[in-house]
């Protein structure tokens, strides 16, 4: 699959570069027709400079130049150019340029993406006359900066990205010094061209320092833009020969090359004539240059692009990637095997995550199931324990009541004195307070459980006891709907004891939905309403399963059961617990079947 | 309230064993209105220690009291070939338990709190069976007490030969037989062979 991809960038490429060979063709052959068809008729000489200092000083700088050269060779004329970096680039690139002047940074950009040839490069007067090209960094004489790193992060003033003395170089000369680039033109402006303008935004105060091809300052001081003694150059390294501040090392300087679009006599007879510039001629002086010398080593300059990472001619790392691929197939398809395997294990554990994690939801639920199971099985104990030691110490009593009643009845049957059945009614007293003793103790044990109050907000309460019962709900395929009107007040409640109504009233509400006969097609649901108002919550909650079938009366008793295995204790609880929250609790039929429970709640005082 | 039992028709002692002092006063308060007379104790140990256990007469037991339960006491009364008839009144009992008191020979089983009347109805059946079974105890020991020779002359005896014919029978002097044959009338405590008869057959029933 990569390698179908990969197959089909590398196709699109050679299409797009295709294209573009065929347009060169197309633009190349007017040009040639007017140099070989007419010899006598003045050929024109598209010259293209960079325009470091504006169009203005470009034209100063070279058109002498330009003008030795007409005057040198016989039927020219050289027409001047002035371009931005971008737009030198775009003039290359469309052939509209037979020759361009650049500083060393564009000449190797350029060189290494279109057909250039060197032809001279220019000679300074400052140190060894070709290595004259380089960064000052500089900021205010009266500013604190005392060294490159000192600057770092604070405001920076700079040419272009891609601008080669006026920021690029001393990029590089940064990361030499072991400073992190990214963070040391961390708040970087670019300016662009002219570069005077980013001297006087240094002047006044709009930013900490500046970034300036060599020289710059010095010029501009000599024509007077600037005054003496205002700006100063950090870490200056320039050699004792050369003239000007430097913050970097020397590369190349200025060169001239010539594009495809002129034939190489031409370009010889150009050579030729810029090598013969004498060095004291008004065309070198206005270069700032002693003429011209043979065309330099731009190593230093290709040094500079791989440093930076950036060199023209290293592809784009997914490039890179493919040869590599194509390079190492076999190993290119053990990555591939390996991801393809990873990929596997990845979907294989994600598998059994989410059984595993099924499992564990069911293993949850049986717990919860069988949970509910001992509670109810506990509960019944319970009451069965209670019950039978309840029966047995009431019997007791009774039972000699019943004997001396009996007793006493007999002896009045058969005459006797009354003093004779005295005693017996006595003991019958006596007994009768023993059973109201059990009973007492019996209510203390119950009331023994201390009744904490505190807030709580009764639709929590709810999600948290409709969370407890979901699963069972679920099982026995019941909806439950809530609604809630009225604002939501936080209540003093027994939170145990009203949880455990609401248990009670919703597993009831279940357990009258299951009870209703099958052959009714209706769904089990329960719907819950939460109704607040000023003074109290009404709490309804209703369900369409058999509906009462007991009477009123019936349902005040506890003991008293409809169900198979209830124990009849349930509403009286619920009753008892609503009732100690000065509440009110109530059953009525609902419409058509059904059961609704209100539960009343006084709310607390504003 | 019928008034056919208000009567001392109950000729044994009638004992009350029951771990609640409540329990055993009101139940002698009401017995006593039907004339019958009762010895209360307060648990098992007591009562086989201080009853007359070999005597005919009825117990009435409650089953759970803390040192001996009514159903161990139900247990030595029978080892020891007790004559005393036994009614259960329990407080908490149930159908497994009434049919364990029953297959051991209880008379009655009753849950209090129970009705006077049938309770003087059971004492009176457990009164009488007692004494049926007071005189089959003494018949089997009478019977158990005689010597082979006695055995032999006794079974001729029931079917009905004469002195003569035994003696002749066992190869023995007539005078012999007469001697065993007025030790068997002693031991019996029969004056006539009917008695005799009577009391053989009780012995082997």
């Amino acid at each position: 699959m990569g390698n179908v991809l990969i197959q089909s960038v590398i196709a699109a490429l050679l299409l797009v570069m295709t294209q573009v060979h065929a347009d060169n063709t197309i633009d190349k052959n007017p040009n040639s027709v007017e140099l070989v068809d007419t010899k006598q008729i003045i050929t024109t000489v598209d010259v293209g400079v960079l325009a470091t200092r504006g169009v203005f000083e470009a034209k100063q700088r070279w058109q002498p130049t330009l003008l030795w050269l007409q005057s040198q060779i016989p039927n020219s004329e050289f027409r001047l150019h002035p371009y931005t970096l971008a737009e030198m680039e775009t003039a290359v690139k469309q052939q509209s340029v037979d020759v361009v002047v650049t500083n060393p940074g564009q000449a190797v950009r350029l060189g290494r993406q279109y057909p250039l040839s060197w032809l001279a490069t220019l000679n300074s007067k400052l140190g060894d006359g070709t290595h004259v090209i380089g960064s000052a960094l500089v900021v205010r004489a009266d500013s604190h900066y005392q060294h490159l790193v000192d600057v770092s992060g604070d405001k920076i003033a700079a040419v272009a990205s891609n601008a080669f003395g006026g920021y690029l170089t001393m990029q590089l000369a940064v990361q030499n010094q072991g400073i992190n680039p990214t963070a040391f033109f961390a708040d970087v402006a670019f300016l662009g061209f002219p570069i005077d303008a980013i001297i006087y935004q240094l002047r006044d105060g709009y930013v900490d320092a500046a970034v300036v091809p060599v020289c710059q300052l010095e010029s501009m001081l000599e024509e007077g833009l600037i005054q003496q003694g205002v700006f100063r150059v950090l870490d200056d390294v320039s050699p004792d020969n050369f003239a000007c501040a430097l913050s970097t090392q020397l590369y190349p300087n200025w060169s001239i090359a010539k594009t495809s679009a002129i034939s190489a006599k031409l370009a010889k007879k150009i050579t030729r004539a810029l090598l013969a510039l004498p060095s004291d001629h008004a065309a070198s002086i206005a270069a700032y240059s002693t003429g011209w010398t043979p065309p330099i080593s731009q190593l230093s300059v290709d040094q500079l692009y791989r440093d930076l990472d950036m060199h023209p001619l290293q592809r784009p790392w997914w490039q890179e990637a493919a040869v590599w691929i194509k390079k190492n197939q076999q190993w290119a398809w053990v990555v591939f095997l390996f991801v393809l395997l990873i990929s596997v294990y990845h979907l294989m554990l994600e598998y059994r995550f989410s059984r595993s994690e099924r499992k564990l939801k069911a293993t949850l639920n049986r717990l919860k199931e069988k949970n509910a199971m001992l509670e109810h099985a506990q509960r019944v104990a319970i009451v069965g324990e209670l019950g039978s030691s309840l029966a047995h110490e009431i019997n007791q009593p009774l039972a000699a009541i019943l004997n001396y009643s009996q007793g006493g009845l007999l002896r009045i049957n058969k005459g006797a004195d009354a003093s004779a059945v005295v005693p017996a009614l006595e003991k019958i007293q006596q007994q009768v307070k023993r059973a109201d003793g059990i009973v007492q103790r019996l209510r203390t044990l119950i009331n023994k459980r201390a009744v904490a109050k505190s807030s709580c907000d009764m639709q929590v309460l709810l999600t948290d006891t409709l969370e407890l019962l979901e699963y069972d709900f679920q099982q026995k395929n019941i909806t439950v709907s809530r609604a809630c009107f009225g604002n939501v007040v936080a209540l003093d409640v027994d939170i145990v004891g009203l949880q455990q109504v609401l248990l009670n009233v919703l597993n009831n509400a279940a357990d009258a939905c299951l009870m209703r006969e099958t052959s009714v097609p209706i769904n089990a649901e329960i719907s819950i309403a939460s109704q607040y108002s000023d003074d109290r919550l009404i709490l309804t909650i209703t369900d369409n399963g058999i509906g009462l079938t007991a009477t009123s009366e019936e349902l005040q008793n506890a003991f008293f059961t409809t169900k198979k295995d209830g124990l009849g204790l349930g509403l009286a609880i619920c009753r008892d617990v609503v009732e100690a929250h000065h509440g009110h609790f109530s059953l009525a039929p609902a419409d058509p079947v059904g059961c609704r429970v209100s539960i009343h709640l006084p709310l607390p005082l504003q | 309230m019928s008034q056919e039992f208000v009567t001392g028709l109950v000729s044994v002692p009638v004992y009350v064993v029951d771990d609640d002092e409540s329990v055993r006063d009101s139940l002698a308060f009401m017995l006593d209105g039907y004339d019958i007379n009762v010895t209360t104790y307060a648990g098992g140990p007591a009562f086989l220690d201080d009853a007359e256990i070999m005597q005919p007469g009825c117990v009435i037991l409650d089953s759970r009291m803390p040192e001996l339960r009514g159903q161990d006491v139900q247990a030595i009364l029978t080892q020891c070939h007790s004559p005393l008839s036994i009614i259960f009144l329990t407080g908490h009992g149930d159908v497994s338990m009434a049919v364990d008191a029953f297959k051991s020979g209880a008379v009655d089983f009753f849950q209090k709190p129970v009705d006077g009347e049938k309770l003087v109805q059971a004492i009176t059946i457990a009164a009488e069976k007692s004494l049926v079974r007071s005189e089959q105890l003494c018949a089997l020991l009478s019977y158990q007490s005689l010597t082979e020779r006695e055995h032999d002359i006794l079974l001729l005896l029931v079917q009905g030969k004469r002195n003569q014919q035994i003696a002749d029978d066992l190869c023995i002097a007539v005078r012999t037989v007469e001697v065993h044959r007025s030790s068997l009338m002693k031991k019996f405590n029969a004056k006539t062979i009917a008695e005799l008869v009577l009391q053989y057959g009780l012995a082997i029933n």
